[in-house]
Parts: C-alpha cells; sequence; structure tokens
C-alpha cells in the first residue's frame, strides 16, 4: 500500500465551515481527477495532502509518508496552486530555480532541473522575462514547471488545464499521461469534464464536503443502480429490436432515431439487456454499434452532485 | 483500466543541508532590492561615517603620541563611551530609514501576491521563512551598525593598546548587544507590520508611524498620569536607555534599563504573534 495516497477518516473544518468530512480514499498511482462544484472541498483535499493545513481528525499518508514531515513529503511530492501565487519581482526561470533550492537542491543541479522543467513547458524563451509579465496560460504552465522540476513521484495539480490554449493543453496532458505510465501519482481538479473523461484513469466526485463517488467512471456508473443506463444501438430492425426488448422488465425507454437505423435505451439491467441482445443478433438483426450514452463524468456529476443543489 | 510500470522514480540525489536553507530568501531577495539605484547610493551613503570614524582615530591616536610631549586632549576628542554611543546612535538612524524602505518589500508583496503556498510547498517552514526574510534586514542593518562599530573597536585597540581596551571592554559589548537589540527590533516591527496591512506604501508608513505615534502616546500618558511608564511605549526611548545602560552613560529617558529590556521583549513578542498568525499558507476552501 505504499504506493497510494491514503485519507483515513479524514475531516477538516475551519471553525464552524466544513472544509471535507469523513474522507476514506485509497488513491492508486496515474491519473485522478478530483471533480465538483465550487466549495465541494477540492482543494481543501489537495492542500490536505500537500500538508499545507493539517486534517482536524483521521490520517493521510502520501505514498507512506505523513504531510507534517515535509522533508521527506515534498522530495515525493509537486504542488501547483490554483491561484496565482508567485513571489513577486521574480523571473520564471528564477521562480522554478528558488523551487528547487528550497527543496534542497544544489545551484548547479537546480539549475539544470531548472531549465529541463521550463523545456518541458515550452517557456524556454519566456524564461527571463517577469512572471509579472506573463500571460494567464503562461502563468499556469510556469507553475506546472516548478511543480514537476523536483522530478516527484506524486503531482498535486489544481486546475491545471485552466487558461491554457489548445495546442499547450493537449501537450500538458500528454505530459500528464507520460508521467502517470512510469508509475506517478497525477492528481488534478478540473471543471471541464469532457477533459477529465478523456484523461481520468479515475475520478473522485466530491459535493459539500463529501466524497460521493470514487473510483474508475465504469464502476462508478454501474453502482448508480436507481438510474437506468442510457444505450445507444445502431442497428438496421430498431423497431423490431424495441418490441422485442419491451417484453421484459428492466426496459424503461426506447427511442428511435429519426435515420431510422438506431435508437437510444433505457435499461435497469444492463447485463440482461445484453443477453438479449446476443439473442435479438442470432435472431436476424444486423447490429452495426452498441455503446453507452452516460457512461462519462458528465452524467455521473449530474447524478450523483447535480442533484444535491451542486451547480454544473 | 490503464496499466502502468514503476518506473518512475524521485530525485534522489544530495540535498543541502537544510538549517541554512533560510540564506535563499535574502539571495534573491538583494536583487530586487538593490535594483533601484538610490538605494546602492543609500547604502554607500550609510558608510561615509564610520570611514569618517576610522579616520579620526587614527589621527586622534597619533596626535596623542606628539600630545604625550605634554600637550592635553580636550575631553570632547576622546575616543570613549560617548563617542562609540554616538557613533551607534548616527548609524542606527541610517539603519530606520533603510528599514522604512526595505522593509514592507519583503513580506507584504508575498502576502498581496498570495506567494506563501509556493514557499510552503517545499520543505520549508513558517520558522524558516520568517528567519529567512528577517535576514535580509539583519545583515544588511548589522553591515552599518554593530559590524563597522566592532571594527572601529579593533581599530582603536590596535592603535591605543591593551591598557586602553582592558578598561573599556564594555563598550565592545555595547556595540554588539546595543546594536543587535537596534537591529532585530526593526527588523522585527518591520516585517510584523508588513505582514499585517498587506501594502508596501502602507507599511512602510505605519513603520514610521509606530516610532512617532509612540513617541506622541508616551508623552501624553506620561503628562496626563503624572508617571514614566508611558516611556515603555515609545521605541526611541526604550532604545535609548537600552543603549545608554550597555554603554555605562547616565540617561534621562526616564526609564530604568529592566523596565527597557521588558518593554523591548514585550514588543517583540508581539511582533512575533503577528507574524504566526499572518505567515500562514493561504487556505483557499473551493
Amino acid at each position: 500500500m505504499t504506493d497510494r495516497i491514503v485519507f483515513e477518516d479524514v475531516s477538516r473544518f475551519y471553525g464552524e465551515v466544513l472544509g471535507v468530512n469523513k474522507i476514506n480514499l485509497s488513491i492508486p498511482p496515474g491519473i485522478t481527477s478530483l471533480v465538483g462544484p465550487n466549495a465541494s472541498g477540492k482543494t481543501t483535499l489537495m492542500n490536505l495532502m500537500t500538508g499545507l493545513v493539517r486534517p482536524s481528525k483521521g490520517k493521510i499518508l502520501v505514498r507512506g509518508v505523513r504531510p507534517d514531515e515535509p522533508e521527506a513529503l515534498f522530495k515525493l511530492l509537486g504542488y501547483a496552486t490554483q491561484f496565482d501565487s508567485f513571489p513577486r519581482g521574480l523571473t520564471g526561470f528564477q521562480y522554478v530555480h528558488s523551487s528547487l533550492l528550497l527543496n534542497g537542491m544544489a545551484e548547479q543541479e537546480a539549475e539544470r532541473k531548472a531549465w529541463a522543467a521550463i523545456e518541458r513547458v515550452n517557456l524556454v524563451e519566456a524564461a527571463k522575462r517577469k512572471v509579472d509579465a506573463y500571460s494567464k496560460g503562461m502563468r499556469q504552465r510556469i507553475r506546472l514547471a516548478q511543480a514537476i522540476a523536483h522530478e516527484p513521484v506524486v503531482m498535486v495539480l489544481d486546475e491545471p488545464l485552466n487558461g491554457l490554449d489548445p495546442l499547450v493543453r493537449s501537450e500538458t496532458i500528454a505530459l500528464f499521461r507520460e508521467s502517470a505510465a512510469r508509475g506517478a501519482h497525477v492528481l488534478v481538479s478540473s471543471h471541464v469534464l469532457h477533459e477529465v473523461d478523456m484523461i481520468s484513469d479515475q475520478v473522485i466526485l466530491l459535493a459539500n464536503g463529501y466524497v460521493v463517488a470514487e473510483g474508475a467512471i465504469r464502476g462508478v456508473r454501474e453502482e448508480i443502480s436507481d438510474k437506468p443506463l442510457e444505450i445507444v444501438v445502431r442497428c438496421d430492425q430498431p423497431a423490431r429490436m424495441a418490441a422485442a426488448l419491451f417484453a421484459h422488465d428492466h426496459m424503461v425507454e426506447a427511442r428511435l432515431h429519426a435515420d431510422g437505423l438506431g435508437l437510444m435505451l433505457k435499461t435497469k439491467s444492463p447485463s440482461t439487456f445484453h443477453k438479449q441482445l446476443n439473442r435479438l443478433a442470432l435472431d436476424g438483426i444486423e447490429i452495426e454499434s452498441v455503446a453507452p450514452a452516460d457512461e462519462d463524468v458528465n452524467a455521473l456529476y449530474e447524478y450523483l452532485i447535480g442533484e444535491e443543489g451542486g451547480t454544473k | 483500466m490503464a496499466v502502468y510500470k514503476r518506473s518512475y522514480r524521485s530525485y534522489q540525489g544530495e540535498l543541502t543541508n537544510p538549517r541554512f536553507r533560510f540564506l535563499i530568501l535574502p539571495k534573491y531577495a538583494y536583487e530586487r532590492v538593490f535594483a533601484p539605484k538610490y538605494m546602492v547610493a543609500l547604502l554607500v551613503a550609510a558608510m561615509f561615517f564610520p570611514i569618517g570614524c576610522a579616520a579620526y582615530i587614527y589621527l586622534l591616536n597619533n596626535l596623542s603620541v606628539l600630545t604625550s610631549l605634554g600637550l592635553p586632549i580636550p575631553s570632547f576628542l576622546k575616543v570613549d563611551a560617548t563617542f562609540f554611543r554616538f557613533f551607534l546612535n548616527f548609524q542606527g538612524s541610517f539603519a530606520f530609514i533603510l528599514t522604512t524602505l526595505i522593509g514592507p518589500s519583503l513580506v507584504a508583496p508575498d502576502l498581496a501576491n498570495n506567494a506563501l503556498p509556493a514557499y510552503f510547498s517545499r520543505p520549508f517552514s513558517r520558522a524558516e521563512y520568517v528567519v529567512g526574510k528577517m535576514s535580509v534586514l539583519v545583515l544588511l542593518l548589522s553591515g552599518i551598525t554593530w559590524f563597522p562599530g566592532l571594527l572601529l573597536f579593533g581599530l582603536q585597540w590596535s592603535q591605543a593598546g591593551w591598557d586602553w581596551t582592558s578598561a573599556n571592554w564594555y563598550i565592545a559589548r555595547a556595540l554588539l548587544f546595543g546594536g543587535l537589540a537596534w537591529v532585530l527590533l526593526l527588523s522585527l516591527v518591520a516585517l510584523a507590520l508588513s505582514a499585517w496591512v498587506k501594502w508596501r506604501t502602507v507599511a512602510g508608513g505605519l513603520i514610521l508611524g509606530v516610532f512617532g505615534i509612540g513617541a506622541g502616546l508616551a508623552t501624553m500618558i506620561n503628562n496626563i498620569l503624572q508617571t514614566d511608564w508611558g516611556s515603555m511605549l515609545d521605541l526611541s526611548r526604550i532604545m535609548n536607555t537600552i543603549w545608554s545602560s550597555q554603554f555605562e552613560i547616565e540617561n534621562s529617558t526616564g526609564l530604568e534599563p529592566f523596565e527597557a529590556w521588558m518593554a523591548f521583549f514585550a514588543i517583540c513578542t508581539v511582533c512575533l504573534l503577528m507574524l504566526e498568525r499572518k505567515i500562514r499558507p493561504k487556505e483557499i476552501v473551493k
């Protein structure tokens, strides 16, 4: 379990205000997205694992290291905050370089690694300019550079894709994937759900300081049994298929596509549905494709958080 | 489900001694502090008086060789406790001016820029941050107060010989402790006020104000209540009492050395408490 980030019954209160409550998580390496509306506890969760705030209750271990052991923790961990967080007057290079010096690297090593990180985020040309003069996207990139410069195995990145143009966004996602592929933890918080869907191995959905769901997106969707699964089927006889399926209880709804070559189905029992689908295929219905329509973060967000009054 | 290789290794190289990492802060701070030319000019100006004093000590000692023939040296020309007390007073004023200019630019911009999480998401504690920022002022102010004072004492020692030194040893102690106390007080007040108000200009004004308002309040309390206890709010009077006691010179501040030290430690404690409250990683709750 030492390669996991573990939260055991963690709560954090700010006076009478709830930050997060009774969090139990065991996060494996890979890309994990924290998703939730404003004030759901995403940043608090990140601050807790980086030791910037202490839990009011419970225990946290980041790959076996407690967040109140900064020397050991920050060897493993790099953090990029969501908001502008720069000492005034520093150039991009100085910002990354001084961060590395604070991490305990010797002057020359810090310089080498600072340039390497700046190169990874494509900011070499602007590195000698003051961060104050950077655009939002450049600030985001230099923040990312300081978070990854000391080669951490745990990257905690608060809204790292905000303000990035599409090209840099895809380069950044590639960087996350590459790190995750080598066994690092990449924890990102995001509001952009289609991106979360695209990049995450798993999601943690938060609302009002509580974890409402966690795990691989598909697994989480299967757990929501009170919401019928939406499936889109493209086939040559959609009307016949709908009639055959409605002979059974699990079917909730079927809507034929306007082109007459497909239908959208809602079923309470995906396993029964798939068995019947096989039978219908053997009976001569030609099936072109079968795809879940609500097995994504967007749907999870709506089912689990949207109903609780969260904002999408 | 993605399958990952476990090939990623964090940095395993040697690390620097954590005890001295606070010195990274002055390294970058000095670059910024001395970017304006007037700051360099001010620092150079702060060196004129010590250089003049050094020349004076040299000349006076060589003059005394001549006067050993029988001519007396007037008492106001002597290099003694009063001379060094005046030196510390003069250089202390320069230190105050530098503090009002440099002090506000140390912590206030970090707080205004929400930069504290950037420092504390490193193996770097709040105490190290405060010590690091303080060291910017402590090193600089020491360089124009007690350090040149001790050099002058050494020069006088080399010129006047062991007899003078053994009789005036307390002057070196007074320069060191009196100078350090002033530097410490200025640094703490500057840091605490700039952490509290966050704005550089306001913080600079406040540092000036604390000394001015403190003196005014002290006089008011003393006059209304017919007491001397109000002087414990006057930072200049506190330091004058401490210096006078250190240099074993009579003082007319109305404060006893013990009271001055009590007030000194109380002010330092308040400043540390203010810093403890303000220097925290920003907690942004989403």
